[in-house]
């Protein structure tokens, strides 16, 4: 995704500590996200992803630190904040009689919709999530990958400026992920910010304008894809593909600031540039040696981090703590 | 103010969930087989209305407070508050809207299991007495101020409750008897003991009910 930029700070946490009992769920978290922005939130089970999404959205009030929502503070102007978002929780439920339309009408109905409002919606949001078929069956007798969209739809129902949604991906077929992945999309593109948790990091990597990483409590690192990747760039590596085997890759080590070569595969050598050198210098350098030694290759590159290894970095990292 | 449309939501649950109709149809069915069952046993007429109330002030009295309780451990447990109580409104009129709808919908099995206990002594008698109306109107009050209690209870075993099994008990246990609160002036033979009764039934639904608001307004979902 190309950058964009979002100048309004729409919600903002403060050194944000949650304990429950003796357990610290959140330790001083601070973080911004703009207005309009898509802000993936990662990390593994336990790290506290649904603890912030909980006190955003005022569920959770027994904590220390600030939180503001549009300028409001949570959870003290909890009604205010309330009228801007919507929610989708991890695990959504419904009264087992509701169906899709009555669902829809009470959840539009007390986030201050009038009946007008709520049909025009209703429509509209049932065809943007492909529900229309299901609307009057009961949500009890529906799958999971129906129930959740039911549980996107009462979020974006009365078009809120907020939208924090906990793991909405889980349980989505492929091209229900897409789908959602769109929606996500056109919301943001409509002005509404998005906040919004996922296991899958390839999704997060679709749509977020920038992404969270917390890992046991503690924010490791927040940025945008590229910023991250920079960050944890401090060692490159090339990649050399050559046509047939040889030896003479050997003499890579020989290039200045190589810090080592190694073939982890029968025609592909990795060559690790040392920490703050300039890529560029080693692979024209690189390009020199193989042209002199006449070594036949089907392609060198500069290898990027993928969001998996800079997820994996920071999660191992607060592992070895 | 979303009281009136979590109350007219509710009601809607129970009229969808066949609940309102079991109650309704149940409890006036129950009342007529206990009218069988004891004149074949015993040989004797008790005026089938007083049957009517003993059997809302016992079953009536536990079917309100389990389902109470049940529904509200159920909707805890199953995150369906949670789609609530992120939308402008407070959390004591979610548990109002139901203790009134439950209560609502008891209220109005009661009186068809009374109606139906008086229709069946006019046709069985032909006639009704001006002393049986009196008591009947007399252990209506004290039953529906124990269903009021018992609603009550459900409530705050509902909230305070971990799981169904757990709340289950407790209904049994302890809803059951604190509903028996609003029979005390009768049964201690007070003057007006129908005020005492209206009085003690108000202020102990209030304490339960504060007691059960109290304890929502500070969970942590």
């Amino acid at each position: 995704m190309s950058p964009r930029n979002f100048r309004n700070q729409f919600v903002v946490l403060r050194e944000v500590t949650k304990k429950y009992g003796g357990l610290t769920a959140l330790k001083k978290i601070s973080f911004e996200i703009g207005e309009g922005e898509i802000f993936g939130y990662i990390g593994p089970n336990g790290a506290g992803k649904t603890t912030t999404m909980k006190i955003l959205v005022g569920l959770l009030t027994d904590f220390e630190g600030e939180v503001y929502i549009g300028g409001f503070q949570v959870p003290k102007q909890k009604s205010e904040v309330h009228k801007l978002l919507g929610y989708l929780p991890q695990s959504v439920g419904f009264q087992e009689w509701r169906t899709v339309d009555h669902a829809l009408k009470t959840f539009g109905k007390l986030s201050g919709l009038t009946e007008t409002e709520i049909e025009k919606r209703i429509t509209e949001v049932l065809d943007l999530l492909a529900l229309s078929e299901v609307r009057h069956k009961k949500i009890a007798q529906l799958s999971g990958g129906m129930t959740q969209k039911v549980g996107l739809g009462q979020a974006i129902l009365h078009n809120p400026k907020l939208l924090i949604l906990d793991e909405p991906l889980n349980g989505l077929d492929p091209l229900s992920r897409y789908q959602f992945k769109e929606v996500l999309l056109k919301l943001s593109k409509g002005g509404t910010t998005i906040l919004f948790s996922s296991h899958i990091l390839s999704d997060v990597q679709d749509v977020a304008d920038r992404i969270g990483i917390i890992n046991r409590g503690q924010i490791k690192q927040v940025g945008t894809l590229n910023e991250l990747k920079e960050h944890l760039a401090e060692q490159r590596t090339v990649e050399v593909l050559l046509t047939y085997a040889t030896d003479k890759w050997r003499e890579f080590q020989n290039i200045k600031h190589v810090k080592s070569v190694e073939q982890p595969s029968v025609g592909r050598i990795l060559v690790n540039i040392e920490k703050g050198s300039d890529p560029d210098d080693v692979m024209n350098d690189l390009a020199q040696l193989i042209v002199k030694q006449k070594i036949r290759i089907r392609g060198i590159n500069l290898l990027s981090p993928s969001l998996d290894d800079i997820y994996q970095k920071y999660v191992q990292e607060g592992e070895s703590i | 103010m979303k009281l009136p449309l979590l109350f007219t939501d509710e009601l809607r649950g129970f009229y969808k969930s066949k609940l309102m109709l079991i109650l309704w149809i149940g409890l006036p069915i129950i009342a007529l087989l206990f009218r069988f069952a004891q004149t074949t046993s015993t040989g004797q007429d008790i005026p089938f209305t007083v049957i009517s109330t003993i059997v809302i002030s016992s079953l009536a009295g536990t079917l309100s407070s389990v389902m109470l309780a049940v529904s509200i451990i159920n909707e805890k447990n199953r995150n369906v508050y949670t789609l609530f109580l992120i939308r402008p409104l407070k959390r004591r009129e979610l548990l109002l809207a139901k203790f009134l709808s439950v209560y609502i919908c008891v209220t109005i099995a009661s009186l068809l299991a009374v109606f139906v206990g008086m229709t069946t002594d006019y046709i069985t008698t032909g006639m009704l007495s001006t002393k049986l109306i009196d008591n009947t109107a007399q252990s209506l009050v004290t039953s529906l101020s124990m269903l009021a209690v018992s609603c009550a209870a459900g409530v705050l075993i509902g909230v305070a409750s971990p799981s169904v099994m757990v709340g289950a008990i407790l209904v049994i246990y302890g809803g059951n008897q604190i509903s028996v609160i609003p029979l005390m002036p009768t049964i201690l033979n007070i003057t007006y003991a129908t005020l005492f009764t209206t009085t003690t039934t108000l202020l102990t639904c209030s304490l339960l009910l504060i007691a059960a608001i109290g304890l929502f307004e500070r969970k942590q979902f």
